[in-house]
């Protein structure tokens, strides 16, 4: 079943949005790095940007922070066009991917920089820097310069430097790029939980599905400077809008059929409902097909390949119809997974499950 | 000592070459100095090798010869006028030539560096001619803007190299932190430059005060800088009078290379 680019999904849009994005064009010379590009976000909401490089979810972020000016369009912040205004006066906040940290000044200065060019009374400085630092855990750190800090303590710097400002809108340029891999997971949940304790309106940059899932409550999934899909990530996980989504997503299964009147009909014999004619794709989630032994049903192939995943079995079974497709299953202790080169055959758990795209 | 076992062939020769280098700088410029240092303790009245004595008259005579000392404050005035006068000139200019966004950023930066291509000797002709030309005589401030002008690509240059290489996010930083284009200046990119416009300013004191290339076509006829004055006393003087005066310009010379070394740090300056 196929679903038009879905709108705001089911946690959103009761009040205005804080953030509203109207038909935003950007231009570099002759190449169109974003077209017409349209987003509301909600208060307190998660919203990602997610796309391979060069898709322009970078773009719109500097086009927000105000560093870019786009070529036409509105850009709102609680009903006010702020393309007009200049950088220091947005009411939005920057974690820079290299986090941009002054190398000169120690944690508390960096902090605190935003309300000496305001040139808050130091009283209220010291007494606000200390209290985001608490926020970020990061007390005790005042004195230590950027460079006598870690990766993660860095991260919370670059975080507290803005939290100190109280912005309208918090804007992440893919702030988990500079950290090591095994610190990136504890991050991202960390990050999430602290911006929604806060309730802060983000927009999060990534290229990284996995983050893209962990930190949002929507996902914008970005291709060309347009969006594909707009949707909360178990939608844009088990629904995804169109092709493109479904294979930046997550691992998928696709094969080229006809569909007839209404219907396609699947290699195993069972029907997925569509209203799209001639050639389609029909494109399934690896844990939404099972094997069964090569008796059991008409689409047969060759175990080629099979791997632990943690709980999850991969197989890639090599089908009658030349596809490779891709299987997992939950692996029970006792069971001994399906040797390579075994016969088998593969069936779709719920034909429901199963998007259909214009081939 | 097989210090060469497990290195590739091009890092043995690699190492050579930089100890080479190395002797050879030292062969070149150290032993020199230490030679005219000793000599300038020589008790005989003209220069020989080995000493015969040691004496302090020769110092004693430096800061006695008025015009040798007035020599000294001609060229220390006209070296930190050529300081300034970088500072003043050559950072905006690195600044416009790395961060600006109008035409011809490339050209300004060659445009720059042209003065320090033309032989001095060239420019310092140049300068008098021209100067005869539109009536403007030789003096000590003629002097300090030609070795300004001689000179203010080495600024340029540094500043520019260090500049090149902050991360443009932190100017960024600082005007998403609520700064103006003039604090983000201030409190970021200044203090950050610091280093690159001290090694500067070491450099282009330097040349302020040492330059003699320049110098001899256009300092002014009352104003003799040291190392004119310099010139004309070994024409016609070979007293140790002169070991003495290099004695005191390696002193200074050190004392700046502690200064700065202290200061900032030597690692800093290359930069």
């Amino acid at each position: 079943m196929m679903q038009g680019p879905a709108g705001p999904s089911n946690t959103v849009e009761t009040t205005a949005p804080v953030l509203g994005i109207g038909a935003v064009g950007k231009r570099f010379g002759a190449t169109r790095v974003l077209q017409n590009f349209t987003l509301e976000v909600a208060e307190g909401e998660i919203v990602t940007l997610l796309g391979p490089s060069g898709c322009g979810k970078t773009t719109l972020l500097r086009c927000v922070a105000g560093f870019w000016e786009p070529n036409g369009g509105t850009i709102e912040i609680d009903g006010q066009d702020i393309v007009d205004v200049p950088v220091n006066r947005r009411p939005v906040g920057v974690v820079f991917q290299s986090y941009a940290l002054f190398p000169h000044l120690t944690v508390a200065r960096n902090v605190g920089y935003a309300l000496r060019m305001r040139n808050r009374p130091r009283a209220e400085v010291a007494q606000r820097v200390a209290s985001v630092l608490e926020t970020v855990s990061l007390t005790g750190f005042e004195n230590r310069y950027p460079s006598q800090l870690s990766g993660g303590q860095q991260q919370r710097v670059a975080i507290a430097r803005v939290l100190v400002m109280e912005p309208r809108v918090l804007l992440l340029d893919e702030p988990f790029n500079a950290l090591d891999a095994k610190l990136r997971g504890a991050m991202q949940v960390e990050l999430r939980q602290l911006i929604k304790r806060l309730g802060l309106t983000s927009i999060f940059v990534t290229h990284d599905q996995e983050e893209a899932l962990t930190m949002s409550d929507r996902i914008a999934v970005m291709s060309g400077g347009k969006i594909e899909q707009v949707a909360s990530p178990d939608e844009i996980f088990d629904r995804p809008a169109t092709a493109y989504v479904a294979d930046f997503i997550g691992v998928s299964n696709f094969w080229e059929t006809q569909a007839e009147t209404g219907h396609v009909r699947l290699p195993d014999g069972q029907t997925v409902m569509t209203d799209l004619t001639g050639g389609v794709k029909v494109m399934t989630r690896p844990h939404n097909l099972r094997l069964g032994p090569p008796e059991a049903g008409p689409w047969k192939g060759t175990v080629s390949f099979h791997r632990n995943v943690g709980p999850l079995i991969e197989y890639h079974v090599e089908a009658s119809d030349g596809n490779v497709i891709r299987v997992s299953a939950m692996r029970q202790e006792r069971d001994r997974p399906v040797k390579d080169r075994s016969q088998v055959s593969l069936s779709v758990i719920d034909p429901a499950s199963c998007s259909v795209y214009p081939g | 000592m097989k210090w060469f076992r497990g290195r590739s062939l091009v890092d043995v020769v690699g190492i050579g070459l930089v100890l080479a280098v190395a002797v050879f700088s030292l062969v070149l410029l150290v032993a020199p100095s230490i030679i005219v240092v000793v000599i300038s303790f020589d008790t005989r009245a003209y220069v020989t090798f080995p000493p015969a004595g040691f004496t302090l008259r020769w110092y004693k005579a430096v800061f006695e010869h008025g015009e040798l000392v007035e020599a000294m404050l001609n060229s220390l005035q006209v070296g930190l006028t050529v300081t300034v006068l970088c500072i003043v000139l050559g950072v905006p200019t690195a600044l416009a030539c790395v961060r600006g966004r109008f035409r011809g950023t490339t050209a300004l930066s060659v445009f720059v560096l042209v003065p320090h291509m033309v032989p001095g000797i060239v420019l310092g002709v140049a300068v008098l001619f021209a100067g005869a030309l539109v009536g403007v005589s030789p003096s000590i401030w003629l002097q300090s803007i030609s070795i300004t002008v001689f000179i203010v690509a080495v600024m340029v240059r540094t500043v520019q190299s260090r500049l090149m290489r902050l991360d443009p996010a932190l100017e960024e930083a600082a005007a998403n932190l609520r700064a103006t284009p003039f604090q983000s200046l201030r409190t970021v990119t200044f203090p950050l430059l610091m280093p690159a416009i001290l090694a500067g300013a070491v450099f282009t004191f330097v040349e302020g005060f040492d330059n003699l290339s320049v110098a001899i076509f256009t300092h002014g006829f009352r104003d003799r800088p040291l190392p004119v004055e310099l010139l004309a006393l070994v024409q016609y003087t070979s007293s140790p009078i002169v070991a003495a005066v290099s004695g005191v310009q390696i002193v200074l010379a050190i004392a700046a290379l502690v200064v700065v070394s202290t200061s900032i740090g030597l690692d800093k300056v290359n930069e």
